[in-house]
């Protein structure tokens, strides 16, 4: 069970959304992070046959996926980022639908979808009309419509997007026992959302995929240090127009600044540990979860 | 992490998905495609909206009136019953002899008190003993015509018996006048043959009957077939536009079928609803206008209602029925077929509504320029096939391959190879999208 990606390349006009990818995907959970208009839904959409790639291949086991095609998205859950749905539908009926064309026999798309909703704790919503759900719940369908087929490869694209932060630890638990056994690909740009079920962190960055590695290997691999800073609250601006701050928190006149630096920043200044936030920072120059603003 | 509200665990066996894939779900597929459309208030507001029209216009529809004995318009079954007695008095072969005693029964009313009257009273009840004759006295006014294209009401009470012989003949001189003059240029010397030789071959005397039924039947079935058009057009238009419209393509297209079976579906959904919303509006409709003014006059000719005297086709009344029924469904189905392309291609279903209009009132906007190529390329467009019953009584020919051919049968062939082929299309436009 492989997932291979060769030099991908998708180009809107002269834009290279997605540039010269190229990495090999196995089992376990990989997480896609990168800032707004990294390219990650591009490329997942070509991963999920959607858009053809300007240049590049993908494989499964060594066969391109748009030959494979049905047989391809035959094994494929595929959950986007701008999810939409049958408003006059119920969640049966939308599951059950979902199940006939991904050739579910009926008897099994009636098992798998009550396992499903079961799983993501929907039982009770099962005649709701889709137009009636939550964010929250309309979310937790979309997972569900991507595992109907028990998937061998699972596609989600910010799957926490709109969720309050009770939900996104469900969803985390959810996702992690899902991924026993299958290849899943998680995008976001919240940082916390992967640090700890992901195995593999991809960070995106104009296309590219920048680095790649467990989380343990992107804070050990990352060139600076984190430091730990406390300054009167008046000299914070000074240190966070010369250095990247990932964090600052005032307290009694007083800044405690998260500082990215080769050098120690001040005398008092305190070595940490790195998390999968500073690598971000490192590699993005701004903070995580902030967007671009 | 949170451990509070942990999602419940999946049990220990595992459904692999070669075990619970399969390749026969097509019907399933179909059925929630159908589901989709029929699914939300606004089709069920449009299917109100469908009965309502169908309700007006069966109300017109039904309406046919009875003068009575003292000169008043009834309406209803009563009515109905007396018109059909009236009428039937005089059903059988439209003989000479049968001219004759209509010819001098007219006269015979004309000559009555009541029919002499100034008085609207006394000439309504003059009309009302007319009923059973009615239909024949148009037959005479547009047999004994000063010239093709004219009708006179008064024509028939100017007449006498000694013309009675002249019925049919009347009918095909008046063709040939008129080819040979007015009409000269417009024919091929070809087309002009046939359509005399179809005059003359006309098997006569003509059996009339009692055959409001029909007639009313006829007069409204181009209302019903193009409502019901409109209405199939705004049903079927979102079918692969409201995959885009409501964001579900990705997962769509994402799915093991979404570029094959699930498509296919789509169309056959589109099929289905055509299918079946066609033939049940029109069940409704004929079972309604016959079950109430009766099938009489089933096996008549055409000919033997004033509107379809000139008609050039030889056909009974039932079949004309059979071709304005199959016509409409060919041409809903091809009109459909197109509306599904648009909202396929551009991906939103208000253009896609607007096919079925714009094919259906473009062509009587350029019927006004009264230009012959014009014409000729009319008569073989799509709408044509919503009105067969008209279509049947237009003098449209076309000469193919030395053989020369009415529109209607060239509409049925053309349109259903049409709406045959746009269907792959459809599947095909919206499988690369
Ligand atoms: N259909 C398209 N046509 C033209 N440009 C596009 C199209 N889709 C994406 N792009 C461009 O490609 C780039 C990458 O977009 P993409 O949606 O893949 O980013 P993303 O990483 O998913 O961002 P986000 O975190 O906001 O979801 C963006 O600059 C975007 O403007
Ligand atoms: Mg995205």
């Amino acid at each position: 069970m492989k997932l291979e990606i060769e030099n991908l390349t998708k180009k809107f006009q002269d834009v290279a959304a997605v540039d010269g990818v190229s990495c090999t995907l196995t089992t376990g959970v990989y997480g896609l992070l990168g800032v707004n208009g990294a390219g990650k839904t591009t490329l997942m959409r070509m991963l999920c046959t959607l858009l053809k790639p300007t240049e590049g291949r993908i494989l499964w086991d060594g066969k391109d996926i748009f030959e494979l095609d049905g047989a391809y998205r035959r094994v494929l859950g595929y959950l986007p980022q701008d999810f939409g749905f049958y408003p006059d539908f119920t969640v049966r009926d939308y599951l059950r639908y979902i199940s006939s064309i991904k050739g579910l026999r009926p008897v099994a798309a009636r098992q798998r979808t009550a396992l499903l909703l079961q799983q993501v704790g929907l039982e009770k919503a099962e005649n709701k009309k889709m137009k009636k759900l939550s964010g929250g719940m309309k979310r937790r369908v979309g997972i569900a419509q991507a595992m109907l087929n028990d998937p061998r490869i699972l596609i989600l694209d910010e799957p926490t997007a709109g969720l309050d932060p009770n939900e996104r630890i469900r969803f985390r638990n959810l996702i992690s026992e899902l991924a026993q056994d299958r290849l899943v690909l998680l995008s976001t740009h919240i940082v916390s959302d992967i640090e700890y079920i992901a195995n593999e962190i991809l960070l995106m960055k104009d296309g590219k995929i920048c680095i790649a590695g467990t989380t343990e290997e992107l804070t050990a691999g990352m060139p600076e240090q984190v430091w730990r800073v406390s300054v009167p609250r008046n000299e914070a601006a000074s240190y966070t127009k010369r250095y990247k701050v990932s964090n600052i928190k005032t307290l009694h006149g007083e800044a405690q600044l998260r500082i990215l630096s080769v050098e120690r920043p001040a005398d008092n200044a305190v070595l940490e540990e790195a998390v999968l936030e500073d690598v971000f920072l490192h590699y993005f120059g701004e903070r995580a979860g902030g967007g671009e603003e | 992490m949170n451990q509070k509200i942990p999602y419940k665990s999946m049990p220990p066996k595992r459904v692999r998905h070669k075990k619970i894939t399969d390749r026969h779900n097509g019907k399933e597929q179909i059925y929630y495609e159908i589901r989709k459309v029929l699914s939300g208030t606004r089709s069920r507001m449009a299917f109100l909206l469908l009965a309502l029209v169908l309700g007006i216009t069966l109300y017109f529809a039904l309406g046919v009136e009875y003068v009575n004995e003292a000169g008043e318009s009834e309406r209803g079954p009563a009515a109905v019953a007396s018109l059909r007695a009236a009428q039937k008095a005089w059903s059988g072969y439209l003989e000479e002899e049968t001219i004759r005693q209509v010819i001098a029964e007219n006269r015979r009313i004309n000559e009555t008190p009541e029919g002499r009257s100034e008085q609207i009273k006394e000439s309504n009840i003059a009309y009302g003993w007319k009923q059973g004759i009615a239909e024949i006295r148009s037959l005479l006014n547009c047999s004994y015509a000063e010239a093709f294209r004219t009708y006179d009401y008064y024509r028939a009470d100017s007449l006498t018996e000694e013309a009675a012989g002249a019925f049919y003949e009347n009918r095909t001189r008046l063709l040939q006048e008129w080819l040979a003059d007015e009409a000269g240029d417009q024919y091929l010397e070809a087309e002009k043959v046939y359509l005399i030789g179809k005059y003359e071959s006309l098997e006569t005397p003509f059996y009339y009957d009692y055959r409001k039924g029909w007639t009313q039947l006829f007069t409204f079935a181009p209302t019903v077939v193009m409502i019901t058009m409109l209405f199939l057009g705004y049903l079927v238009a979102g079918i692969f536009s409201n995959e885009f419209v409501w964001r579900a393509d990705a997962v769509f297209f994402a799915s093991c079928h979404g570029r094959d079976r699930a498509v296919a579906a789509k169309v056959w959904a589109g099929v289905g609803i055509v299918t079946a919303v066609y033939w049940m509006v029109m069940l409704i409709y004929s079972a309604a206008v016959l079950g109430y003014l009766g099938a009489d006059g089933w096996n008549c000719p055409v000919q033997t209602e004033q509107g379809d005297w000139k008609c050039f086709y030889h056909l009974t009344v039932w079949q004309k029925y059979v071709l304005i029924a199959a016509g409409g469904y060919v041409g809903c189905l091809f009109m459909a077929g197109l509306c599904m392309l648009v909202s396929a291609r551009v991906r939103s279903a208000v253009p896609a509504v607007m096919v079925p209009f714009v094919l259906i009132f473009l062509p009587s906007f350029l019927g006004n320029l009264e230009s012959a190529a014009v014409n000729k390329i009319l008569g073989l467009l799509p709408d044509r096939l919503l009105q067969v019953g008209t279509a049947l009584g237009y003098f449209d020919l076309y000469t193919l391959g030395g053989r020369v051919m009415g529109a209607v049968p060239i509409l049925l062939v053309l349109y259903g190879i049409g709406a045959a082929a746009v269907l792959p299309v459809v599947y095909w436009c919206f499988v690369r999208s």
